[in-house]
């Protein structure tokens, strides 16, 4: 460490930074000139390559900014990491209700799918099931076995006796509402039924889309 | 003077300062290092949160893809007695949000007030269990301080009776019955435990989460059973032993090609959703698990071991009056007086014992043995069914000199519906018996499928035995008394009838019978064999059921859209 400082010999009395301080006119204030005959005391200082080397301002500004910098973004960044988690924890919560809601509704659907409800609605709606196999052969156009008693349970088809807990005060669709909501859904295929309506009666089906149904006795 | 009380200050003060550093490193190495762990599970236990994430049990389907049953998500509505009452004007509160409840949930306001009166100091009681979404919610929007939810994993049976003795049911100790408890393996989820730290307001820190164990979804379990098949046939059974006043009765269709179950039904029956309003008798199915003598309908299965054995032919004769006495075996009767100069054919159409017993002495009971053996008795089939009964075959050295005839008209052995329709399968598949099956495999969501049935086939008697059978069980459907109530018009069926007794204690009992019906169609080539039986106690004949078992062969073969019959029905001589 000592290496690091020079030493000013008092010997020489004459110290390298003590500079004499002159008046205006450059003469000797003889004051001091006395000062100087007195031995000057050892003084540590520095050689001018270490006062070159020495930190400069900017450097620590420059430092101590970039800390700031780093500091202030770590912050923000924290904040947005907090606030997506907030998001995230609002939007899990939304998509489990969702699920929730499409798995209540998935299960509705499969209870109104079941066969009882719709063998029920079927008969509610005065279908009745036959008997008999019926096979049209279209190469021939034949329809071969017989027809046979339409309704073989005597029950018009909802006998109901296989029981389903889960259909208690499931209503059966009314023929009429039905007719009303289709229409309701489909306004364009209303329109053509409406023009056809007067002049055929009988044509099952005036949806344009569904393919008529033979008229069949 | 000066210099050494400095020193001893500066002693002092190292020696302060040493001391300190000591005490702080010790701490410091206690807590970073000794009982770090304690601590670090002590601070995470406040903050962090542990959920259980459910897995869900699989599906059951049918064969289509319709949902038999299914996982759903229940709400249990619970209350903490003691916060409720520790509130300022505690029974105007609870009154208020019972009423409240109680609107919703369609209870009796006074019902949940003594629920929340019998322990006051209570911190948990049901208000209500199970209860779907849309009542959690309304319940939920009440916003009730002291009402709290749990979820809880349900199970629900869309299509109710359908296929409910076979799908089974979940209690509150798990699976109890049906593929339900059998395929258990398949169809159970495991539940996951995901760990996160939350902050003060329960939100999750970013980053926290730790997930412990994944959550496993069951697969899904599809059977070979039509749904709407099963449905009608279900319908149709039930009507018939209302009529018959039955006590029982099963129906089974199985696909000749493979053995595939397409529908197997029992009445009585249970209604999965709703087991507590069951009979304890109705709650597994009685097709599979309980035998019955099955008669008359095995004598086609003689025939067809005789055929094989190349000991009689179609139109073998032999004289067999209403009743004959067997050496050591007393006396076999037939149910009715009839013809007594008949064919093989002409035995069968008129079901006689005597001419069973009768073709019979032709084979060594063993070799007779073996062949009922092969087409399935005694033996558990393929399927597994939850309390399956592998129904009684005796070896041929255990028979007495009666069992050795009756045996062969269905008397003395007992055989399930399936191990029936199974029998009835191998005829009408070339005797070639199929493995029963039921269950078609179990899908999992990685798209594997497991639990694939056996395909492999035995050979029971020869494709020439199994065609001629079923030729003489034409007759049958054509022939016989109860042919007008077998005629499916268009489709050529073969069948054979059974009238059993019933053993009771020491004997057959008086007035109780099993009828049953089974056969196949369309004759010329088989696709569907079909079992019905009731049991009765009454004095009837299987003719009663004759009807039934047209309704449910024609409703398969629509169901199916088996195309009709192109040939005629061969016309055997049945007498001589």
């Amino acid at each position: 460490m000592s290496a690091n400082f020079a030493y000013a010999n008092p010997a020489y009395a004459r110290p390298l930074r003590y500079e004499p301080s002159r008046d205006a006119n450059g003469q000797h204030d003889p004051q001091q000139g006395a000062a100087r005959s007195r031995p000057t005391r050892v003084e540590i200082v520095t050689t001018r390559a270490q006062r070159n080397a020495r930190p400069k301002l900017a450097y620590s500004v420059v430092t101590i900014v970039s800390l700031f910098v780093i500091f202030a973004a770590q912050l923000l960044l924290s904040i947005v990491v907090s606030d997506g988690a907030y998001q995230l924890s609002g939007l899990q919560v939304q998509q489990k209700e969702l699920l929730r809601t499409e798995q209540a509704l998935l299960e509705q659907l499969q209870v109104l799918g079941s066969t009882q409800h719709l063998a029920a609605n079927a008969a509610h709606l005065g279908m009745v099931p036959g008997s008999n196999p019926l096979y049209l052969d279209l190469a021939t156009g034949a329809v071969s076995s017989a027809p046979g008693t339409a309704d073989p349970l005597g029950c018009g088809g909802g006998c109901s006796m296989v029981a389903n807990s889960l259909l208690n005060g499931v209503p059966l669709v009314d023929a009429a509402s039905v007719a009303a909501q289709t229409a309701a859904v489909a306004p364009s295929s209303a329109q053509p039924a409406a023009v056809q309506a007067p002049a055929a009666q009988s044509v099952p089906s005036a949806n344009p889309d569904v393919l008529p149904a033979p008229l069949t006795n | 003077m000066n210099t050494r009380r400095a020193r001893l200050r500066i002693s002092g003060m190292v020696l302060v300062v040493f001391f300190m550093v000591t005490v702080f490193v010790v701490r410091l190495v206690d807590i970073q290092i000794v009982r770090a762990d304690e601590l670090n599970a002590q601070s995470l236990e406040k903050r962090a949160q542990e959920l259980v994430t459910y897995g869900v049990r699989g599906e059951i389907v049918d064969a289509h893809g319709a949902v038999l049953a299914d996982s759903v998500e229940r709400y249990d509505i619970t209350v903490s007695p003691r916060a409720s009452l520790a509130r300022e004007n505690a029974m105007g509160v609870i009154a208020d949000g019972l009423a409240r409840i109680a609107a919703v949930t369609q209870q009796n306001p006074d019902d949940l007030m003594a629920v929340i009166l019998a322990d006051p100091e209570s911190d948990f009681e049901y208000l209500t269990q199970g209860v779907t979404l849309d009542t959690f919610r309304a319940v939920d929007a009440l916003n009730i301080p002291w009402v709290y939810f749990e979820l809880r994993n349900g199970r629900s049976y869309p299509n109710g009776e359908v296929a409910g003795n076979l799908v089974g049911f979940i209690g509150t100790d798990g699976p109890q019955a049906g593929v339900e408890y059998t395929e258990d393996a398949c169809l159970a989820s495991t539940d996951g435990v995901s760990v996160y730290e939350k902050g003060e307001d329960g939100v999750r820190i970013p980053g926290s989460e730790a997930t412990t164990r994944e959550p496993t979804n069951g697969g899904t379990l599809r059977l070979t059973i039509d749904r709407d098949l099963q449905w009608w046939v279900q319908q149709r059974m039930e009507q018939a032993a209302q009529q018959l006043g039955a006590t029982w009765a099963t129906a089974v269709v199985i696909r000749v090609s493979d053995g595939n179950l397409m529908a197997v039904t029992d009445y009585p029956t249970v209604d999965p959703n709703n087991v507590n309003d069951a009979a304890r008798e109705a709650l597994g199915s009685v097709a599979f698990t309980t035998p019955y003598e099955p008669g008359s309908t095995i004598k086609v299965l003689t025939a067809a071991s005789l055929l094989d054995a190349g000991v009689v032919s179609q139109d073998s004769q032999i004289f067999a009056p209403y009743s004959v006495e067997f050496p050591g075996a007393g006396v076999i009767s037939n149910a009715f007086y009839g013809p007594e100069r008949l064919t093989l054919a002409g035995s069968l159409v008129e079901s006689s014992n005597t001419a069973t017993a009768g073709f019979s002495e032709l084979l060594a009971p063993e070799a007779r043995h073996d062949y009922l053996a092969g087409f399935g008795f005694g033996e558990y089939t393929e399927v597994g069914f939850n309390g399956e009964s592998s129904g009684t075959l005796y070896p041929a050295s255990e028979w007495d000199r009666r069992t050795n005839y009756t045996v062969q008209f269905g008397q003395g052995m007992t055989a399930t519906s399936v191990q029936m329709a199974s029998a009835y399968q191998t005829l009408a598949n070339g005797g070639v018996r199929m493995p029963v099956t039921l269950v078609e495999g179990c899908e999992w969501p990685d798209g594997t499928v497991t639990e694939v049935p056996p395909t492999e086939g035995t050979r029971v008697v020869s494709e020439a035995a199994a065609r001629q059978t079923v030729e003489m069980m034409e007759m049958v459907a054509t022939s016989s008394g109860s042919a007008p109530n077998l005629q499916i018009p268009g489709y050529r069926v073969a069948v054979k009838s059974g009238t059993a007794e019933v053993a009771e204690a020491g004997g057959y009992a008086d007035n109780k019978v099993v009828l049953s019906y089974a056969g196949m169609a369309p004759a010329e080539d088989p696709l569907y064999a079909v079992v019905v039986t009731a049991g009765v106690n009454d004095r009837v004949f299987s003719g009663r059921i004759a009807s039934t078992f047209r309704d449910v062969m024609a409703q398969t073969l629509t169901t199916f859209r088996v195309p009709p019959s192109t040939t005629p029905s061969p016309n055997l001589p049945l007498t001589w």
